[in-house]
């Protein structure tokens, strides 16, 4: 819950047979500077974007820029599915792309800096081929050239 | 996926995610698993310690020496396991006798109270139907539901009527819930998911604007309004 035992039977099997890009290790690269120095970038699979930005659709493998300083009012989401309660994101951003803790923690001393932009990617995708060939490898190429030191990423 | 695309970059990355079995299979090279619903991935809406909480511990994965890394994350968030849909709590007879545009109305007021304490933010604008125009919408809407060979002048003509359906569709709703949220603050999650589908004509009007999307095949924008 999702904690699948809470599901109902359809939702939970939707879950268990969804399509993965199956692995068995991972990529690594590593951390190393320290949290209160580091550069932050915000990357979500929320379909979040700019209003006036356009918007996504299902199994849209494109990106949006959210540059960070945006505030909370011009991010609009286009993800929409009576598959999730959407009222959380309407009374609250933050419960989904967390805008203003990340510059809380900036403010606080605890992250060194926000990248200038985020990204956001639609999410539910079932093969999203062209995300994990194209578009993906080339917002880990920007948040590198940007010199981001780590990316925290949220789903819908 | 997303993460070890950008891991591969050279970009340390944490995400959260919300299916555990899931990750298991993909391996993003940290991410921390939050047991909340879909829509509530730092767990509370409104609630910054709690998602600041979430956030730390996220945050902590990415001094791990070795990927993957999968942790948990103990406290349990909000949100219903199982969202109400339409045809769970539609009235019996299918209907509620009321016109969605006097609703729209009469929601107004509550509607502009949100938007103005929350800086101007909403959710309706999506389908690019100014609000001024819900009324003229809701006729359509109401004509393409009866099965009339309704058309719509305003629709953006680089959009497919059932897509266009679709995001129209997903404005009226956000406006309700924006204005629901100013009428009865108490009102959370399933409260309001029963309350526009059992006690709103614009329920109605939406359940039966799927069913005729349905009827034509549109399977995929019919199961996103209602089902």
């Amino acid at each position: 819950m999702p904690r699948l035992e809470d599901l109902s039977d359809a939702a939970r099997q939707a879950q268990l047979n969804f399509p993965a890009f199956e692995h068995d290790d991972a990529p690594c690269a590593p951390f190393t500077t320290p949290l209160a120095e580091a550069k932050i970038a915000l990357v979500t699979t929320a379909g979040l974007h700019l209003r006036g930005d356009v918007p996504f659709s299902g199994g849209d493998e494109s990106y949006r820029v959210i540059p960070s300083s945006t505030p909370a009012r011009d991010v609009t989401q286009s993800h929409m599915s009576i598959g999730f309660d959407r009222t959380a994101v309407m009374r609250d951003l933050n419960v989904t792309f967390p805008v203003d803790r990340m510059r809380e923690l900036v403010e606080r001393g605890e992250i060194g800096s926000l990248a200038p932009d985020f990204y956001s990617f639609m999410g539910a995708q079932r093969s999203p081929r062209r995300i994990e060939q194209e578009t993906g490898p080339e917002v880990g190429r920007l948040l590198r050239d940007a010199g981001v030191d780590a990316a925290f990423l949220t789903p819908t | 996926m997303l993460a070890r695309a950008i891991e591969e970059a050279g970009v340390p990355t944490v995400a959260v995610v919300l299916i555990k079995e899931i990750a298991a299979r993909v391996k993003p090279p940290r991410a921390l698993w939050a047991p909340f619903p879909f829509g509530f991935a730092l767990g509370k809406a409104g609630d910054a310690d709690f998602q600041h909480r979430v956030i730390a511990a996220a945050l902590r994965l990415l001094s791990e020496p070795a990927a993957p890394v999968l942790a948990e994350f103990p406290e349990d968030g909000d949100g219903p396991p199982r969202l109400l849909q339409a045809s769970d709590v539609l009235p019996a007879s299918g209907a509620v006798a009321a016109d969605p545009a006097d609703e729209i109305t009469a929601l107004r007021g509550y509607y502009e109270r949100w938007a103005g304490e929350h800086d101007g933010r909403t959710a309706v604008g999506i389908s690019g139907v100014p609000q001024r125009r819900f009324r003229g919408l809701v006729r359509y809407l109401q004509a393409y539901a009866n099965g009339e060979d309704a058309s719509y002048d305003a629709a953006p003509s680089d959009v497919e009527p059932g897509r266009f359906i679709r995001l129209a569709s997903d404005d009226l709703k956000a406006f309700y819930m924006e204005a629901r949220f100013s009428q009865k603050p108490e009102q959370r999650h399933n409260d309001l998911q029963r309350w526009f589908w059992a006690e709103t004509a614009m329920g109605t009007l939406l359940a039966g604007v799927a069913k005729r999307l349905a009827s034509e095949g549109d399977e995929r924008n019919a199961q996103g309004i209602a089902r």
